[in-house]
């Protein structure tokens, strides 16, 4: 009886001048894990970008409770906030991976529906996928005065637009169903940038 | 769904929507009104794009009906911003429809296009929503 465990597999198939590829249909079981589908990868991309606008509104919310944007502001954010949450949590529930492989991204600050500020968390290396989005929203929040809302606010509108641009990037070459998640997900942002110039300029 | 079905049904929603500002817009007075008159005006504007991007698809655009029935009774000023909402809604859904289709172009214009109703769908509501175009069942 002959036992060929992955290492002696190799060596009796080149003994017999065959290649493992000659020996099984489908993928070559010992040239290692397929490469994910172009989908999952654009999927991926997406969730750390996703990622990346929820750390920032994070930052954003903490800074806007130390009162440096205007009345508003705070409901607005963590409504907004709420709302990236539910965005991730799609994303991540159309991300379907086999069993064993790495996830999107490991270190990654996690938001579920119903995600509330946490000022503690921060954005995870590497998650700023999208242009522009940066975790730095609270970098002028030391004065606590309205010049550091503004800063926060432009910023978050510069994030959502650009998470926009790029969700309709995406959609181009991936799944159909997946393409209108991320039309829906882009057209969300686009109504945020339009609530938080509205907070930039009441009425 | 083929491209030239997912317009007709993008563009039968702008109709319905050209007809509702027609209710809405009569029930609402002062920046809101000029807000429903815009958006009347975008309105018309996408079904001509629409009419003219179906017929370079050698299809018919659909016509107009000369009557809706409309979600439920209108008669004053928050029934019509609940209106102005409703047809945003429809509009929003309808574009979605087109970004499901193969043609990567038409993908982006369904995408792009979606982005205003969604807009104004969140004015006329005053709050935005997590999924615009999604019905509770995609979700």
């Amino acid at each position: 009886m002959l036992v060929a465990s992955a290492t002696t597999l190799p060596l009796l198939l080149a003994a017999s001048g065959c290649r493992s590829s000659d020996a099984f249909d489908g993928p070559d079981p010992l040239t290692g894990r397929p490469s994910p589908g172009h989908d999952v990868v654009v999927l991926q991309a997406a969730i750390s970008a996703e990622e990346a606008l929820i750390s920032l509104y994070v930052t954003a919310t903490a800074t806007a409770s130390a009162g440096s944007v205007s009345a508003g502001g705070p409901a607005l954010f963590e409504s907004l906030l709420a709302q990236h949450g539910q965005h991730l949590a799609r994303l991540r529930a159309a991300l379907v991976l086999p069993p064993g492989t790495a996830t999107a991204s490991p270190g990654a600050a996690t938001a579920s529906p119903g995600v509330t500020a946490s000022p503690g968390v921060t954005a995870s290396p590497g998650a700023a996928a999208s242009p522009g989005v940066t975790a730095s929203a609270g970098a002028e929040g030391g004065t606590g005065g309205r010049g550091a809302g503004h800063g926060v606010l432009a910023r978050l509108r510069a994030a959502e637009r650009a998470s926009a641009a790029a969700g309709l990037r995406r959609l181009a070459t991936v799944d159909p169903a997946l393409a209108q998640l991320f039309a829906s997900i882009a057209a969300c942002d686009a109504t945020h940038v339009a609530a938080l110039a509205a907070l930039a300029s009441p009425p | 769904m083929t491209a030239v079905s997912a317009l007709q049904a993008a563009l039968a929603a702008e109709n319905a929507a050209i007809y509702g500002y027609g209710v809405a817009g009569a029930y609402l007075a002062g920046s809101r009104q000029a807000a429903a008159i815009q958006d009347w005006t975008d309105h018309s504007e996408a079904r001509d794009t629409l009419s003219a991007m179906i017929t370079r698809l050698g299809a018919t655009p659909v016509a107009a009906a000369a009557f809706y029935a409309l979600p439920f009774a209108v008669h004053d000023s928050r029934t019509a911003r609940a209106l102005a909402a409703y047809l945003e809604d429809g509009v929003t859904r309808a574009y979605l429809g087109v970004v499901a289709v193969d043609d990567q172009r038409l993908r982006t214009f369904g995408a792009l296009a979606m982005q205003a109703p969604a807009r104004r769908a969140a004015y006329w509501r005053g709050s935005t929503q997590a999924f615009p175009g999604l019905t509770s069942s995609d979700r």
